[in-house]
């Protein structure tokens, strides 16, 4: 990668043009990005639009302008404001899908490792950890309050003593708190031959090499059993 | 002997082309499904009529007595066509009414079905019917044309207007792509109207285009200069319940003020026109051809704008599109003329 002299990195036009043809290469390119007339009612009921400077017109808008400038100014950092909701999807009067093209994008940075993709997924490593190495997602011993400060003055409360609380839920736990549910390691193997053939390991190496040889580990070992 | 034409619909396009008929010594039959004649505007009590303000009541009323007085036009009221049968090159048709059926043979057919305002319950995002603030164009007229403009929810006079474009038009989801043309000035219209009746009332416009075409353009100046009407595009994507007893739209403005909600006292919802079941009724009854908008399709929209698929029958007014009242009596005259060329040179 090239620098100038701030120190800001200097990304060649053939690049940024390659994310276009990529993006437009995809099989749902064409039923995503259809006509606009920039009528504003995606940004009138998009959540973050409300919050933040996002707007599913602009994400479409950008993408329809064909310019790849315009197209790879949103790979950094907007992107990944978008919640994923598909209100806009679903109120589009042309039926474009704003959100479909940010889950576009958002593949092609995961796909090749951009850092934005890199910066926004590393919160959610002991995420991708459960998931991808056990079968599980949110388990009771992750919830604490270095890693959800979001959740309030609480999350002091709600993460001490939590074998005792689990006991207390009226229902069949595993009475356990590092995970949410019992998966057999059968099921385990053949979670993993699918993350295998859909390239879900592919995409953790090149976000996050540190965790993926963790997650290597485990898999080998499940495997091995 | 006189031609016998038949005529469907007693709307604008229906009584001039039935009174045109009539004029030039033809005998018409008038057939019209409600129990009054004169169609949407009349069932809906539109009050004043674009551009210039002309009250509907002149207009229709003056349609209605000219068909009424007629004596070459038979009425036929809450009535419909129950058979249709070509007959070499005339038509055998059989006419129920309430308490009587009659069988006519005709020379030739005008069908006037015109067109039906699109329910915004259809559309969820506009809370119409949830809330009792949320009323559509044609609610406003009635209520208008009553002299009865308050709030549905208490009775009171509201303090600001909301008017949004395009419900039910240009919009993929609800299935109508097409624009229904004269409801952006319907609602220029009667945001002046507001304004010049309730000056403390502010109107605001929400709209992706504003399409006050050729000459109602100047109402959507003056609506602006004159009246204070605030414009404001960006398309409402969701109304809610709002603090005091208010409904609040919410949306994007995309040239000015980014993400807005703001407070209605009222919010008046411009549904477009729709073929209505009727044009399927006429596809069923006189094989006629749907087009891909639902309305009546014409033999060739430039060179036959008023011919049907089918020989001898043909189309007047909004059945064929949306349109401008003016234009449904313009249409109505100039399928007359066809209608009766045919008659003419059938008998």
């Amino acid at each position: 990668m090239e620098y100038d002299e701030n120190g800001v990195s200097i990304v060649p036009s053939e690049f940024k043009k390659e994310i276009f043809e990529e993006a437009k290469k995809d099989f749902r390119y064409e039923e995503y990005v259809r006509g606009c007339l920039n009528c504003g009612v995606c940004s009138g009921g998009c959540p973050p639009h409300r919050f933040f400077d996002f707007s599913p017109r602009i994400v479409l808008q950008k993408m329809k302008s064909k310019d790849p400038e315009l197209i790879w100014a949103m790979m950094d950092e907007y992107v990944w404001a978008c919640f994923q909701c598909f209100t806009c999807a679903m109120i589009c009067p042309f039926l474009n899908s704003p959100g479909g093209i940010i889950a576009i994008l958002r593949e092609i940075a995961v796909r090749r490792g951009l850092e934005s993709a890199k910066k926004v997924l590393k919160p959610y490593s002991r995420v991708l950890l459960k998931l991808t190495a056990y079968g599980n997602q949110l388990s009771s011993d992750m919830i604490q309050p270095d890693f959800f400060p979001d959740w309030g003055p609480h999350i002091g409360y709600a993460s001490a003593d939590l074998a005792i609380k689990r006991k207390a839920i009226p229902m069949p736990t595993l009475q356990v708190t590092n995970l949410a549910w019992d998966v057999a390691p059968e099921a385990m193997k053949e979670l993993y031959d699918i993350f295998d053939e859909a390239g879900v390991f592919k995409i953790i190496e090149s976000v996050d090499p540190s965790l993926y040889e963790i997650i290597e580990d485990i898999v080998d070992d499940v495997r091995n059993s | 002997m006189a031609e016998n034409i038949l005529v469907v619909g007693g709307g604008p396009a229906g009584l001039h082309s039935a009174v045109t008929l009539a004029d030039i010594g033809a005998n018409v039959s008038l057939v019209e499904r409600d129990s009054f004649l004169g169609g949407n505007p009349k069932k809906f009590k539109y009050k004043f009529l674009f551009p210039d303000m002309q009250p509907a009541d002149d207009v229709i009323g003056e349609l209605i007595k000219r068909a009424e007085k007629n004596d070459g036009v038979k009425i036929y009221y809450s009535s419909n066509v129950s058979n249709f049968k070509e007959n070499e090159k005339k038509f055998d048709v059989t006419i129920k009414s309430p308490d009587a059926s009659e069988t006519k043979t005709f020379d030739s057919v005008i069908v006037a079905t015109g067109f039906e305002h699109f329910d915004p319950a259809r559309d969820a995002k506009y809370s119409y019917q949830l809330f009792d603030d949320v009323i559509d164009i044609k609610d406003l007229e009635r209520m208008m044309g009553e002299n009865n403009f308050v709030r549905p929810s208490n009775g009171q006079p509201p303090k600001n207007v909301a008017f949004i474009l395009c419900v039910g038009s240009r919009d993929r989801h609800v299935g109508n792509q097409y624009c229904s043309r004269v409801c952006c000035t319907v609602s220029v219209k009667q945001a002046i109207e507001l304004r010049e009746r309730f000056p403390d009332c502010d109107a605001y416009i929400f709209y992706m285009d504003i399409r006050t075409y050729g000459f109602f353009e100047d109402l959507y100046w003056k609506a602006m200069e004159e009246h204070d009407v605030q414009i404001v595009k960006g398309r409402i994507a969701e109304i809610t319940s709002g603090p005091n007893n208010t409904v609040i739209c919410k949306g994007e403005d995309t040239l000015l003020r980014g993400p807005f909600e703001i407070p209605f006292d009222m919010v008046v919802l411009a549904s477009g026109m729709e073929g209505g079941p009727q044009s399927s009724e006429m596809v069923d009854k006189l094989g006629l051809e749907l087009n891909e908008h639902g309305f009546l399709k014409p033999q060739n929209v430039t060179l036959a704008p008023f011919k049907s698929n089918r020989k001898g029958i043909f189309l007047a007014g909004a059945c064929t599109g949306p349109k401008a009242i003016s234009d449904s009596i313009v249409e109505g005259g100039a399928a007359a003329m066809d209608a009766y060329i045919y008659a003419v040179k059938n008998k």
